[in-house]
């Protein structure tokens, strides 16, 4: 152990390397799972956190809130069919607007998303104020509060100039990486009349369903997508997780966090390795006088332990420095989960590929101290 | 130098390990640029497409082809404007499209264009109820002569040729003339619908001589700010997270090139730490400091060039076998080219951490070195 230690302090360049490598990889690994949640909750938190468990969209929507439009015979097929318990619209649309006076005053594309229950469309994560009771108010997405979005600011959509102003925030409630806002199904209708007057009664681009209270939400998506192929219907879960993108960004960020996974231990074991047969002379020399094969283990594993507790330290350090605020309107956050669960993983394979320098040292044998050779031969 | 080169002939495997951690890097390097590439041309493809130098959108569209209304008047005065050769018209819808042979829900995601120039790589417009297919849908199964059945109306479109590259937010661009997209926009999204001569935007070609920055700028002086012009690349940059994108891998990108600036230090280091007495004895027979830190250079150099091959080599097959409409990987040999150059200029940098130590080893301590 104390051998274990001194031998740190002496090379402090090379141990110091190695744990800068470690923590820059440890930092990037963290900073790429806040970017990919981060990315998903502003692509489809605003379907993921709200009311309604089950959600219909057209076919022909390809599963993207705008893109689907509910024609009158199709709501009332579905309303018709009696499979819900409740049905209510949801509509949807990207509008521009100017911030109130907490932004920059510059128009910004914002998403208005409008729900006819509270009970199957508003948002479920709350963090401050109040859902809107009537015409002109809004719950915005918490990350946006900064950009003139929150409580108390009024933003108006253009080119109509309808106020809205914004009476609560809620956490994880945005829709393509834009500020979003939910509104009752009225001031939807408004919003949309206020870019295009001469739009006539906008149709619903969703339908909300809350099922009876003995049939789960699969059993009812069943049922209705048995109504028609027009009819696409998905669990809320379902709805943000195939949401059009969100499988390709998982998959690709897999991929990365896989090769960065493999970096790590493969770094420290060979590292160790190195250093293994480096000092074999010194290590068979210690076995002859008389140290067991168990200290010179341990003071092996101690490196190891320090080595990666100080790059997991440093790279963590310097995660939660820096992943705040926002990157390209994507919110960053300091993810706990993932802190934990990376940290179990990388300890492990670090250890793990340190195995092979154990291996090496617990082969040593004291007699070859007589003949001048190491482990390494 | 020679004695380098022998060194890594003779005990490749004293390298082997750093050489696969130098591969894991550069295939991550190139993987992450390719992802990124990828990501932006599947985006912006049909953007780079377009027969024009400058893209006008009406000013309260936040450059966005469906916020956006070109009237007649508008245009006129765009085509009066100095420098401007021509402009075309210019719409955008995205749909779904049914195949004949695929289930009722198995939709394509496509993008119908309507456009009075035929974009980049094809000689005329199509005719009416026919299209320009873009060569990703050529992996789902469209051919020539495959009738498309598009949006909630089943507008009927008959691909007659394909074009590469003009995919438009990672969705396939089916090309146009401006009647058939007017149709197909009228019939599946009436909430939409534009008047005759209406389009979403203009392309425009600048004069022979003419700056497209410029021009775009006179536009928009002439129309009193009712319009926003903007040249072709930054039309595509304005996309939607295009430029978040660009900017959010790029960190990343130089911050495993800095990865691979420790790791190659690291390990040289610890090469330089083994072989202390035997560059005491060298230069104790008289070879220079600069020589052998060159010898050390040469090896990294090596190294990180096969580890680059070999990279590349994977990050091809890793292309070739990732599933089409998967992950939107792009592996160019430019991209590869340019990690290749990222990892050596790393390896050149992290081999200077070994340069004091390697200045510090002394000539006397050959003597009596018996190892």
């Amino acid at each position: 152990m104390f051998l274990a230690l001194k031998e740190l302090q002496r090379a402090k360049v090379r141990f110091g390397l190695l744990i800068a490598a470690v923590a820059l990889l440890v930092f990037l690994i963290l900073f790429q799972q806040s970017l990919q949640n981060g990315l998903l909750t502003s692509f489809v938190g605003a379907i993921r956190n709200q009311s309604a468990e089950v959600l219909v969209y057209r076919t022909d929507g390809r599963r993207i809130l705008q893109g689907s439009v509910i024609s009158p015979d199709l709501e009332a097929m579905v309303r018709s069919s009696g499979a819900a318990a409740e049905v209510a619209r949801i509509g949807q649309g990207t509008f521009t607007v100017t911030p109130g006076e907490g932004g920059d005053g510059v128009p910004i594309e914002t998403s208005i998303l409008g729900y006819e229950d509270p009970g199957l469309g508003a948002p479920t994560t709350l963090v401050e104020g109040r859902l809107p009771e009537g015409p002109g108010e809004a719950v915005a997405s918490d990350a946006d509060a900064e950009l003139g979005f929150g409580v108390g600011d009024t933003v108006t959509v253009l080119p109509g100039g309808l106020d809205i102003t914004v009476v609560g925030l809620a956490r994880d409630v945005q829709l393509n990486v834009t500020p979003t806002l939910f509104v009752t199904y009225d001031t939807y209708v408004q919003s949309v009349r206020s870019r295009n007057p001469d739009a006539g009664e906008p149709l619903p681009n969703v339908l909300a369903l809350r099922a009876p209270p003995d049939v789960p939400a699969d059993r009812l998506v069943d049922q209705v997508n048995g109504l028609s192929d027009e009819l696409d219907t998905l669990t809320r879960a379902d709805a943000a997780d195939k949401a059009p993108g969100v499988a390709q960004v998982r998959q690709s960020f897999q991929v990365i966090f896989l090769l960065y996974g493999f970096v790590v231990p493969l770094v420290t074991g060979l590292f160790f390795l190195i250093i293994t047969f480096q000092k074999a002379s010194a290590l068979t020399l210690l076995r002859a006088i008389g140290a067991p094969a168990r200290t010179l283990l341990t003071s092996l594993l101690v490196q190891v332990v320090v080595v990666l507790g100080g790059g997991l330290l440093l790279g963590i350090g310097l995660y939660a420095a820096l992943v705040r605020g926002r990157i390209g309107g994507i919110p960053l956050r300091f993810e706990t989960t993932a802190v934990l669960v990376w940290t179990a993983l990388l300890v492990a394979g670090g250890l793990l590929s340190s195995l092979f320098s154990a291996r090496r040292v617990m082969a040593l044998d004291p007699y070859a101290a007589t003949t001048g050779a190491g482990v390494g031969s | 130098m020679k004695l380098a080169l022998r060194e890594l002939r003779r005990r490749p495997g004293r390298f082997g390990a750093a050489g696969l951690i130098l591969t894991l890097i550069a295939l991550l390097l190139m993987f992450l640029g390719g992802l990124l590439d990828g990501l932006i041309r599947s985006s912006t493809g049909a953007m780079y497409a377009l027969d024009g130098d400058v893209v006008v959108y009406t000013a309260s569209a936040e450059d966005s082809f469906l916020r956006s209304r070109i009237e007649p008047t508008l245009r006129s005065t765009v085509d009066g404007v100095d420098g401007v050769a021509s402009s075309a018209g210019i719409g955008v819808v995205q749909l779904g499209a049914r195949l004949a042979d695929k289930g009722p829900r198995d939709l394509l995601d496509v993008v119908v264009f309507g456009t009075e120039a035929p974009p980049l790589g094809v000689d005329a417009l199509p005719g009416d109820g026919e299209a320009i297919a873009d060569t990703t849908l050529q992996e789902q199964g469209v051919q020539v002569g495959t009738e498309l059945s598009v949006g909630p109306a089943r507008s009927t479109l008959t691909v007659v040729g394909f074009v590469e590259d003009t995919q438009y937010l990672g969705q396939a661009a089916l090309w146009t003339n401006p009647e058939t997209w007017r149709t197909v926009l009228t019939d599946n999204r009436p909430d939409q619908q534009l008047g005759d001569g209406v389009f979403q935007a203009l392309t425009v070609r600048v004069d022979d001589g003419a700056v497209a920055a410029d021009v775009a700028d006179a536009i928009d002086i002439a129309t009193g700010r009712s319009t926003a012009s903007l040249t072709v690349v930054a039309a595509a940059e304005g996309l939607p997270g295009v430029e978040q994108q660009t900017a959010t891998f790029n960190q990343i990108i130089g911050v495993t090139v800095g990865i691979a600036v420790v790791v190659v230090a690291l390990f040289f280091a610890l090469l330089t730490v083994e072989r202390a007495s035997l560059y005491g004895v060298l230069k104790a027979v008289g070879a220079r400091s600069g020589t052998l830190f060159g010898g050390l250079v040469l090896q990294a150099v090596v190294l990180s060039a096969v580890a680059c091959v070999i990279a590349g080599s994977a990050a091809i097959a890793l292309d070739a076998v990732i599933p089409p409409g998967s992950i939107p990987l792009r592996i160019s040999g430019t991209r590869i080219g340019q990690s290749a150059v990222f990892l050596l200029v790393a390896a050149v940098i992290g081999c200077a951490f070994s340069l004091r130590r390697l200045l510090r080893v002394d000539p006397a301590s050959a003597i009596g070195s018996g190892s």
